[in-house]
């Protein structure tokens, strides 16, 4: 008999929490946001939460994981990619509302030196030095800024040289994490994530990859597809502009 | 402190311990005790989960429970929602723990005098009442083991959880998701706060469990 009871136990402790998700949905949009946008996005969110009294639940992770959830059903109302392709392509399969396509940003990159790993670089052959033992970028695979470093460091003529130093991040993050940690030297990251404490940067010639078109659209499933868009409208609008600006971002109006 | 990762997690991962004992422990007791076709495949079945990577368990996972997944569309038609719950999270931190248990409780089963419960059967117990009078007692320690183990597992569950349920803040964030999210974010004192607490539930669950019932792993 003790078995029974404990099998009702455990029946009603389960289904005592089975009724939660849903409620807690309620007056909340749920933004899946490029992992460049983590600084200039926790700065945003207050804001837009004062003005509408709407609750914001951002999520930060890598735009090809994002798609790959939205396709699948994720329950995300607004989605704010680091590259156009990848919203392009859930437009075409009906994932996302075409309407809603906003290019909100350009992103672009810059050299990166841990603060630990000596005086800061500032041209990009310098990574060649036998002082850098590893340089961080996001994968190229699938990361919008991964594929960006990747395309400066080819143009520059340094791919091939500087292959077997190179570590890859899942996303801009985690590449700007190695340089936090000193793991890495060096860096090509996102100008929008480089302001760290630990890091020292400089710029690199934005002509050596093709620029990085940052864009939203709203989520096709959401019951609320017009919170999504006074997102959207906010970030794109007076109060977004100069936040993403200052976070080192190319906005509309100057693209 | 947001403590919402840590009771999230720790209900899913007693949860997933749940179902994890319901579905291994009859799995364990066919490998232990019975010859068939295709137990060499069973048996590579079930490890695979500690084989694959993660993230790609938890994509083909998301393949299936996803809205347009097989599953995700009969669930839907009857108004469920899996993937993107906690729910998801539940089945995945099933999934990646469910090996460690079935192999444990396979092995206890194994050692477990069939004399024993030949003799039980004689006296006119039925094959239900054998397996919990018999089999089971003989064979506890080992489960329990593999059930410490699994719920440690699902604990600490990453991947595939990141995958079909999403690092939703509020809704499906565990406490690794979380962990993570805060050392992206820079926030290293939550993240390490964060992290002494699972380092915390752990050593004293598995100390506290070795004492009481001198477990060996």
């Amino acid at each position: 008999m003790r078995r029974r009871t404990f099998l009702a136990l455990a029946a009603a402790w389960l289904a005592l929490w089975a009724g939660r998700d849903a409620a807690a949905a309620e007056r909340s949009v749920t933004v899946f946001a490029a992992a460049d946008l983590a600084f200039a996005f926790r700065e945003l969110a207050p804001r837009f939460e004062g003005a509408t009294g709407v609750r914001l639940t951002l999520v930060f992770g890598s735009t090809g994981n994002f798609a790959q959830q939205i396709r699948h059903g994720g329950p995300a109302d607004v989605f704010f990619a680091a590259d156009a392709s990848f919203v392009d392509r859930l437009i075409v399969e009906g994932a996302l509302l075409r309407e809603t396509r906003t290019r909100y940003a350009q992103g672009r990159v810059v050299l990166a030196t841990a603060r630990g790993a000596g005086p800061r670089l500032r041209a990009l052959d310098e990574l060649l030095g036998p002082r850098v033992r590893h340089v961080a970028i996001a994968n190229p695979a699938h990361a919008p800024y991964g594929r960006a470093a990747e395309e400066v460091l080819r143009r520059s003529g340094l791919w091939e040289a500087l292959r077997p130093k190179l570590v890859y991040g899942e996303n801009v993050r985690h590449a700007l994490q190695f340089l936090q940690t000193g793991a890495a030297d060096a860096g090509i990251v996102a100008r929008s994530v480089a302001d760290a404490p630990e890091i020292e940067w400089a710029p690199v010639d934005p002509a050596l990859h093709a620029p990085l078109d940052q864009v939203a659209a709203v989520v096709r499933r959401s019951p609320r597809p017009e919170l999504g868009l006074a997102l959207i409208r906010f970030v794109t609008g007076a109060e977004g502009r100069p936040v993403l600006r200052r976070y080192g971002f190319r906005v509309p109006g100057e693209l | 402190m947001d403590l919402f990762p840590l009771w999230l997690s720790l209900r899913v991962a007693l949860s997933a311990t749940a179902l994890t004992l319901a579905v291994g422990i009859p799995v364990a007791l066919l490998l232990a005790r019975v010859r068939f076709a295709g137990r060499g495949l069973l048996e590579a079945v079930v490890v695979l989960p500690l084989v694959l990577p993660p993230t790609v368990l938890g994509y083909y996972l998301l393949v299936v429970i996803g809205s347009r997944g097989p599953l995700g569309r009969a669930l839907a038609a009857v108004g469920l929602e899996l993937a993107f719950t906690w729910w998801a999270a539940v089945l995945a931190a099933s999934i990646g723990s469910v090996a460690l248990l079935i192999k444990s409780a396979q092995a206890g089963f194994e050692t477990v005098d069939r004399q024993l419960e030949q003799a039980a059967r004689t006296l006119g117990r039925s094959e239900w009442s054998v397996f919990w009078s018999v089999t089971l007692p003989l064979a506890w320690r080992a489960v329990l083991a593999g059930a410490v183990l699994a719920f440690c597992r699902a604990l600490g569950e990453f991947g595939i959880t990141l995958m079909v349920a999403g690092n939703i803040p509020g809704r499906t964030q565990t406490l690794p998701l979380a962990i993570y999210d805060r050392v992206q974010a820079a926030q290293m004192d939550e993240a390490h706060a964060l992290a002494l607490i699972a380092v915390g539930i752990v050593v004293v669950l598995v100390f506290g469990l070795s004492r009481v019932a001198r477990l060996r792993y």
